[in-house]
């Protein structure tokens, strides 16, 4: 019997054992050494990146940077993310609004209808789109890309907003109608200033994502070749350490744009709540 | 006497009321009519195409509009597909088991054992999902290949003389892309649940003489139940749609659904055959969400 011991509160961190700390400790290394070895090969000075390493180099960093081809696709892909983050957030901010704050009737249709393509598999949105594109085929290319790639954010944009608008205190919004002030006002003195922080993380979750976004984009592509579509065609031959060093530069922005997010999503639950 | 004076006030507040549930439904339409209407353009009526095209033929390269439910029985009768749809199944669920077995060590650790580092570990377990999946399957294959990260590890150290050819291009190498792809999935959930199991439950269990051990399989595991359903839900419908990971680790050998789907589009030009496997595994997914909807409801309603 543990008689006279008394256990209160949180457990202490420091009996978590040193097996389940390990263990946690593997599960991390699990996740990050994919990706930084294709951030290690891409310094490897062979032109077929392998153990053991040759030496270290940045020449593959040079080489990307002044390919062209990549180039163009590069600024192509960030275009087309950058408009369809815009677009997504657009459209997910009024409705995270009112599913916030107001009585929906048929709000279970309409979560349902946002969450649908979450569950859908992309390859089969991807089809789907093309068969819809053949309809109008002009759009076929940059905008068919910039749809689509909202179509797919656009869920998410608006579920994260609503569970961020849902820890807002509504006497902010209510005091500000007392004082008469009007739905635009209200809107852009007290909403968007509160919540600039989850409108900015969830941008940049849906630029991330469309960005390195690669099966939906490939069927209605057209012409168009965003990054993902050029990386993807260039590891059906051999691969150049070039797209090591592209693709370690992007892993890089992308874990910085997708930590930054997350940690803005964070703090705007514990500001407001 | 009081009744007149009441009703003019009460009259007015009437009108006055009408008319804010009048504003009020004009702002819940505003609101939602973008995203909706963009949603039943760009997804539901997108799927409705391809319900219709799974009822057509290709015939010489060209759409036969009669009806016809042929698609449906090449499906159920032509082995290569039936194959394609018992592989997606079996790496799905061997993906489910396999991130449970890893995530419920770690999301229990990060909710309950790692303090004050508790929202940073849980920040980094989900940010390498937002990473481009091309890149992150392209990763596997610089590591499983025969000439890869972890042969060649082997053979330095004269662990092994002959590099493993199984590693890469076979089913395992899509299962090990797919637990990576979706482990940071399953964590979040079942960190969740295990952060909603009050410490002192466990803390009552343990002053009743119950193990670590037995505290956690008989209190705190029981509890976390409702984020393993959502964890294990999530990993297989996306392990079973997925397309990326398959086509750069699975060689080609033997095909998931998804990569038969891009086939008949692509190299047979075959659409409403496409549409139809298309049909078919929506409605998989759709029928494992239907069957896993209670335990999903308390989950999204929060």
């Amino acid at each position: 019997m543990s008689a006279g011991t008394v256990k209160l509160g949180r457990p202490n961190p420091a009996k978590g054992g040193v097996a389940l700390t390990a263990y946690t400790a593997l599960i991390f290394a699990f996740l990050y050494l994919p990706i930084a070895v294709i951030i290690l090969f891409a310094f490897d000075d062979k032109p077929v990146p392998g153990l053991p390493m040759a030496g270290l180099t940045l020449d593959w960093f040079g080489k990307a940077f002044s390919d062209p081809d990549l180039m163009a696709s590069l600024f192509v892909s960030i275009k087309l993310a950058l408009s369809s983050a815009v677009l997504a957030t657009a459209i997910a901010m009024p409705a995270a609004m009112v599913l916030a704050w107001r009585e929906v009737r048929l709000r279970t249709l309409v979560m349902c209808l946002l969450l649908a393509p979450i569950v859908v598999p992309q390859i089969v949105i991807g089809l789907g789109l093309v068969l819809l594109f053949r309809l109008v085929p002009d759009l076929i290319g940059s905008p068919a890309i910039i749809i689509a790639h909202t179509t797919l954010t656009a869920c998410y944009a608006t579920m994260i907003l609503y569970s961020r608008l849902l820890g807002f205190r509504r006497s902010y919004l209510e005091a500000a109608m007392d004082l008469g002030a009007s739905d635009l006002r209200v809107f852009f003195e007290i909403i968007l200033p509160l919540a600039a922080p989850a409108l900015l993380a969830v941008m940049l979750l849906a630029f991330t994502d469309a960005f390195g976004e690669y099966i939906v984009a490939w069927f209605v592509a057209g012409f168009t070749e965003t990054l993902p579509i050029v990386i993807w065609g260039s590891m059906r031959g051999v691969l150049s350490p070039a797209i090591n060093a592209i693709s370690s530069v992007i892993i890089v922005v992308s874990l910085v744009l997708s930590a930054l997010s997350q940690i803005w999503i964070i703090r705007q639950s514990r500001s407001s709540s | 006497m009081a009744g007149t004076t009441i009703t003019p006030a009460a009259s007015y507040g009437s009108t006055a009321q009408a008319a804010s549930v009048k504003r009020e439904r004009g702002h819940i339409i505003a609101g939602l009519a973008p995203v909706l209407l963009w949603q039943t353009l760009f997804f539901v009526i997108p799927m409705l195409i391809l319900l219709v095209y799974s009822f057509w033929t290709m015939r010489d390269y060209r759409l036969d509009y009669t009806f016809t439910l042929d698609n449906y029985v090449a499906i159920f009768t032509n082995p290569i597909y039936f194959k394609a749809f018992l592989l997606s199944l079996q790496v799905a669920l061997f993906v489910t088991v396999i991130c449970a077995v890893l995530a419920v060590p770690v999301a229990y650790f990060i909710a309950k054992k790692a303090g004050r580092w508790r929202v940073m570990l849980l920040v980094m377990v989900i940010i390498p999902f937002w990473v481009s999946l091309v890149m992150r399957a392209f990763a596997w294959r610089l590591l499983l290949g025969e000439r890869g990260f972890i042969n060649r590890g082997l053979e330095l150290t004269g662990v092994i003389e002959q590099p493993f050819s199984f590693l890469l291009y076979s089913p395992t190498a899509i299962v090990i892309g797919l637990v990576y792809a979706y482990l940071p999935l399953y964590v979040l959930p079942l960190y969740a649940s295990f952060d909603k199991v009050h410490d002192n439950w466990i803390a009552a269990a343990q002053d009743l003489n119950a193990t670590p051990m037995r505290a956690f399989w008989e209190v705190t595991f029981p509890l976390a139940l409702p984020g393993l359903m959502v964890g294990a839900v999530f990993c297989f419908i996306f392990g079973l749609g997925e397309y990326i990971v398959p086509a750069l680790l699975g060689g080609g050998k033997s095909l998931m659904i998804s990569q038969a789907i891009r086939l008949e589009f692509e190299l047979r030009q075959n659409w409403p055959g496409g549409a139809a496997l298309s049909i078919v595994l929506m409605a998989i997914v759709m029928a494992i969400l239907a069957v896993s909807l209670r335990w999903l409801r308390p989950e999204t309603a929060r």
